[in-house]
């Protein structure tokens, strides 16, 4: 075989949605063995719809998929697997409570009948040490971090003898030291032969350090196909969004006020019976944004419900003003002022099956204003709900529409307007922008600086470590429950915060 | 070549459904199981549209089944209020046998300490007690429930078996055994519910209750928080609503409506005023869980469980005509409530989705 | 004492069948309430063939009603994606008029030409339980069947991806587990009670629900439970067969399964259990199941 044949081929793929999306538009793609392949796009440009054509969960309308140049067609993800291709989904695939070693060999027909645990371990173990992955194979698979999950999805696909593995978004989780470990064994797997496949939106530094070619979609079409060494990531970012793109957002020039909230030497447990934070302690002055940057899973959570009130802290105070709140029902903290935007929109953030003016009702039915002995004034409630509609520009029919109607950005801009005028003085705002578009993404972030204006302090929690640099004035990396260290935007250096993040430098607080 | 189209089905998965649609699936479902209920009703060697015509003519007749039909139907429409308001927040109450035999309790209890007092009050105290004793026995289990987080469904279950027995340790050899084998002592006159139309007053106070929950369900602040966490208790607890609180509420309410069934039941039918043999107050009692199916169908709206609560009734009173009249074998209007909880469950599907006729081209 | 100890190992017989079956639908993340139904269904088919053909037929029909209406519970819950408690309600209010009506004609007890086969005065059946329960532990965790059950019953997009039918196994654990519900009745009203009287249940498939959970869904910790709940049962209604003088009145010894199976409730809900049953509870446990 020649040493440039396409192990995969992409040609002519084209997917259309009913009510006529074009998601995919001919899409080619030559993939070569052993080479690490990045396909870039933003949310919207057709990504998830071409992966999930390669992994045999969608059929294509048009055109074929050649592997080994043989024309293949994927009716399921079985298809797909037994075809050598592996993928590592972003929302994960396994099942928390099993072992990594049970996860690894289920459903493989290797496995047999009856388990034999003990060679499977074996060739796990082996697979392992040959692409250097540091797997605990008894642990259960909630116990492990979302990089150690990604790593049991990637020798989960090698294990069934994946030679082409799709990666969706691979370091959109990690810590630094992770990407590092996983661009690793990426180049140990081309070594040997395997293609790797990531899907990339937001990281392009590291899509850069590690891939040979990229790949660009915007709007289901291929865009450009480019030698990694030939692009500079400003082109890059150019070619996806389409536009030149501004890296920098303006912050608005606030004066900081009084101090709103301090917390102090602050624990709490996770839903597990863990202590997920251990002592932590800060402060939030008016007209300041207080960002948190951590991977998912080190206390920032905990934190946010033990502030809103939703969770009783071990130990620790919250001072709001002044006046110790730390045993205020939820309730009454929004009763002084304090809003908190969940992480989770329909179902917590918003109900779908609640009208628009019910939603925004959630965070009203306890004011005298809107009640009168008890029955809620349902004429004061619509009126105040069109208001919020159209102050937030919430697009729908009308403000009787049911929430699940509603897109994602849309969905965002109705829990905001129905917290952010009941917020007089602390959002806390958990990954406002988590899973939204371009533009979406960019007005909620306005919203929170035009908050931020009218003086509110906000507690900003995201994965993002670029956005929470983007947005804050302070700025807290958090690691196993504790800040690293509070450092003012100033003085924050993207790469020290991400080190901080992974544990890699150890804090003073 | 004779090309036959086979249209091809596709399903659609439905976001959010119409109150139009929900209302035409529960009366498509009721539909067939009336069509599934004849096919019973000709294996039985009847002619279905004669046995329907007996089985409501009977019902509705003023002089023969109407008095009871408008009884029985009432008190299952006790029934289906006490499951309706805690399903509003998402909660099973199937425990409303045992409430109701609470209810009982109290008021049987109230009786026959006080027989003596005008019946002005004797009758607001034992309705009062009723309601109490139910709505402790629901609390009970919105407790459990609300603040140690025990399935409801199994709680309830277990509770009614034990209120069971209580009644039974009551009646069969116990304090309040009546002269006659297995039955208690009979309601003082006084305890006698006045009747007003042919029917106890207890029915107007039903109707009324049901007129109020609709309104509170829908237009009181604590309506919406219901509303809420039957919906998402994550949501309602990031609002700031307290799960506990509503959970033992609801139980509670639901428990003191079906416990005034007691009441109404007893002391409504002449036929009655005592507490009849076990297996006569079981059976009564299994009534309740018509409730359930009611509730569902009427996607709990609880005017709408009105009608539909006397409609039952009706089938239930009027079919005792297919025993009598038409010699069919007992217990086919239980084959009725299972028919018509089978049908319903099958068009829940239809809450879910609809079906698409796609042709293959 | 031994005739009282047979006759607590039938009723635990009977939990058990259906206990175990219930156990096994709950790990492939299929709730079904409706046992109480399937039992009956079982009891009241099982009497009526046995009427006509004798004892192992009964058995065979039992088994082959429930295994139908597993088949129909899967149909609903898992194609139709009806919500599993209202499907197990439907199928459970089904079946207690559906049996009313078929069966109460025939109250009374069983021909006598339809005897049970005893071993040391014990059924059969009662072995036949005890392998089952050991058969499916030894599935559950020993085998990769088991492990495709269980990884359905915690996650079962992420079963799929692994190649694992879903749909097919959710449907063969639903029916399986309905199938030994049915045979639970027919050995209630075959072998344990041996006559037929007005819905016979009596709420032992709810105990039977609740002992699956206490069971922290564990094969064996269910062999307990339900040994324990055959003698609970059997004490309180036959009491004078352990101490001829036991004063309390029958009414409340009656209620005393039901009362343990509260506390039971409640103390594994206590915070020291709680975390433990959670992570134990099979996590997609009454989430249908929808593609992609």
């Amino acid at each position: 075989m020649k040493p440039d044949a396409p192990i995969l081929e992409v040609r002519g793929v084209t997917k259309r949605f009913p009510g006529g999306v074009v998601a995919l538009d001919k899409v080619d793609i030559e993939i070569r063995a052993g080479e690490i392949h990045a396909i870039l796009g933003e949310n919207g440009a057709g990504k998830t719809t071409l992966m999930n054509i390669l992994f045999g969960v969608l059929q294509p309308d048009e055109g074929e998929i050649y592997i080994h140049g043989k024309k293949v067609r994927f009716r399921s993800p079985l298809d797909a697997m037994n075809m050598g291709i592996g993928m590592v989904h972003q929302l994960r695939k396994l099942i928390p409570a099993h072992t990594v070693l049970e996860n690894i060999i289920l459903g493989h027909p290797k496995t047999g009948k009856i388990l034999n645990l003990k060679k499977a371990r074996e060739e796990v173990e082996s697979l392992c040490k040959r692409y250097g992955f540091n797997l605990d194979l008894d642990a259960r698979v909630w116990q492990l971090s979302a990089g150690e999950q990604q790593v049991v999805e990637i020798v989960r696909a090698l294990y069934r003898g994946a030679r082409i593995l799709i990666l969706d978004e691979p370091t959109s989780v990690l810590t630094p030291l992770e990407i590092e470990a996983l661009l690793k064994s990426m180049k140990a797997m081309a070594k040997e032969e395997i293609a790797t496949i990531p899907f990339v939106t937001h990281k392009l530094p590291e899509v850069f350090a590690v891939s040979d070619r990229v790949t660009i979609l915007r709007r289901g079409k291929v865009v450009k196909k480019i030698e990694t060494r030939e692009a500079t990531i400003k082109a890059l970012a150019e070619y996806m969004v389409g536009r030149e793109v501004l890296f920098k957002l303006d912050k608005p020039q606030v004066k900081i006020g009084d101090e709103i909230l301090r917390v102090e030497n602050l624990s709490a447990m996770s839903d597990k019976g863990v202590l997920a934070l251990k002592g932590v302690s800060f402060s939030i002055r008016e007209g300041e944004i207080f960002g948190i940057a951590g991977i998912s899973g080190n206390g920032q959570q905990e934190l946010a419900e033990v502030i809103a009130g939703l969770r009783k802290p071990v130990s620790g105070k919250v001072i709001f003003q002044g006046r110790d709140i730390t045993h205020l029902s939820v309730l009454e903290r929004m009763k002084i002022g304090i809003g908190y935007i969940p992480p989770e929109r329909l179902g917590v953030g918003a109900i779908g099956a609640f009208s628009l003016a019910d939603n925004i009702l959630m965070s009203i039915y306890f004011d005298p204003e809107f009640s009168t002995k008890g029955f809620l004034n349902y004429k004061k409630i619509r009126d105040y709900a069109k208001k919020i509609v159209s102050e937030f520009e919430i697009v729908a029919p009308s403000i009787d529409t049911k929430a699940a109607h509603l897109s994602g950005g849309n969905l965002q801009r109705l829990i905001l307007g129905r917290i952010i005028p009941r917020t007089s003085k602390l959002l806390i705002a958990n990954s406002p922008t988590v899973g939204l578009d371009v533009a979406a993404t960019e007005a909620v972030r306005s919203r929170l600086l035009a908050c931020k204006k009218e003086g509110m302090g906000i507690l900003f929690i995201s994965e993002d470590l670029d956005e929470v640099l983007e947005v804050s004035d302070k700025i807290a990396p958090i690691y196993e429950g504790r800040f690293v260290k509070i450092l003012p935007a100033e003085e924050a250096r993207k790469e020290e915060v991400g080190a901080m993040m992974a544990g890699a430098i150890p804090g003073g607080s | 070549m004779v090309y036959i189209q086979i249209p091809k089905l596709k399903r659609e998965r439905i976001v959010v459904l119409t109150g139009r649609e929900a209302v035409s699936i529960s009366v498509l479902s009721l539909a067939v199981a009336f069509i599934v209920f004849s096919g019973f009703l000709m294996y039985e060697g009847a002619d279905p549209i004669e046995a329907y015509r007996n089985i409501f003519s009977f019902a509705f007749d003023q002089k023969l089944g109407l008095s009871t039909t408008l009884h029985r139907g009432f008190f299952i429409l006790f029934a289906t209020l006490a499951f309706i308001i805690p399903m509003r927040a998402g909660l099973w109450n199937v425990g409303m046998e045992g409430q109701f035999y609470l209810g009982t309790i109290g008021a049987f209890a109230v009786a026959y300490t006080l027989p003596t007092l005008h019946p002005g009050i004797l009758i607001p105290l034992m309705l009062l007690a009723g309601a109490l004793f139910g709505a402790f026995y629901g609390a009970l289990a919105g407790f459990l429930r609300g603040k140690l987080n025990v399935n409801e469904v199994v709680t309830t279950l277990m509770l009614n078996n034990i209120a069971f027995w209580l009644v039974y340790l009551l009646t069969v050899g116990g304090p309040w055994a009546g002269i006659a084998e297995s039955t208690s002592r009979p309601l003082p006159a006084s305890a006698h519910a006045p009747i007003i139309l042919n029917t106890p007053f207890t029915s107007f106070l039903v109707i009324g209750i049901a007129v109020i929950l609709y309104i509170f369900l829908k237009y009181s602040s604590i309506g919406y928080q219901i509303r809420v966490l039957g919906n998402s208790p994550a949501a309602a607890k990031h609002i700031g609503i307290s799960a506990p609180k509503i959970t033992v509420l609801v139980m509670a309410l639901g428990g003191a409506i079906a416990g005034l069934s007691g009441y109404h039941m007893w002391a409504g039918d002449p036929a009655f005023f005592m507490i009849p043999r076990p297996e006569a107050y079981k059976a009564i009692a299994d009534l309740t869980y018509w409730g359930l199916i009611i509730g569902l169908i009427c996607l709990l709206n609880s005017i709408a469980a009105i009608p539909l609560s006397v409609f039952i009734g009706s089938i239930l009173v009027g079919s005792t005509v297919l025993v009598r009249r038409l010699r069919l074998p007992f217990g086919l209007d239980v084959l009725f409530l299972g028919i018509i909880s089978l049908t319903f469950v099958a068009f829940q599907f239809f809450h879910y989705y609809r079906i698409k006729i796609k042709r293959r081209e | 004492m031994w005739p009282f100890i047979i006759r607590s190992l039938e009723v635990a017989t009977i939990l058990l069948l259906a206990a175990i079956g219930e156990l096994l639908t709950q790990r492939s993340g299929v709730l079904n309430v409706g046992i109480e139904g399937l039992m009956l269904l079982g009891a009241a088919s099982g009497f009526l063939t046995a009427m006509i053909w004798g004892l192992i037929p009964g058995y065979l029909a039992g088994l082959l009603i429930g295994a139908l209406f597993g088949l129909l519970h899967a149909i609903l819950s898992i194609t139709l994606r009806v919500n599993q408690v209202v499907s197990g309600m439907g199928v459970w209010l089904f079946a207690m008029g559906f049996v009313t009506y078929w069966a109460d004609r025939y109250s009374g007890p069983l021909p006598p030409w339809v005897t049970s086969i005893r071993v040391y005065g014990l059924s059969p059946i009662f072995f036949l339980a005890i392998i089952t329960v050991v058969v499916i532990w030894f599935i559950l965790s020993k085998t990769h069947l088991g492990l495709k059950i269980r990884s359905t019953g915690e996650n079962p997009f992420a079963a799929e991806v692994s190649g694992v039918k879903v749909m097919r196994i959710r449907y063969i654990c639903t029916i399986t587990g309905g199938a030994l519900a049915g045979l639970a009745g027919a050995f209630l009203s075959l072998t344990y009670l041996g006559i037929w009287s007005h819905l016979p249940t009596k709420g032992l498939g709810w105990i039977a629900f609740a002992l699956v959970m206490f069971s922290l869904w564990r094969p064996f910790i269910l062999l307990g439970g339900a040994l324990l709940f055959g003698f609970v049962w059997q004490f309180a209604i036959s009491p004078e067969t352990i101490y001829a003088g036991i004063p309390a009145p029958l009414p409340i010894l009656r209620m005393l399964p039901f009362i343990i199976t509260i506390i039971l409730l409640i103390i594994i809900s206590s915070e020291r259990f709680r975390r433990k049953w959670w992570l134990a509870r099979p996590e997609a446990l009454g989430v249908p199941y929808i593609k992609e």
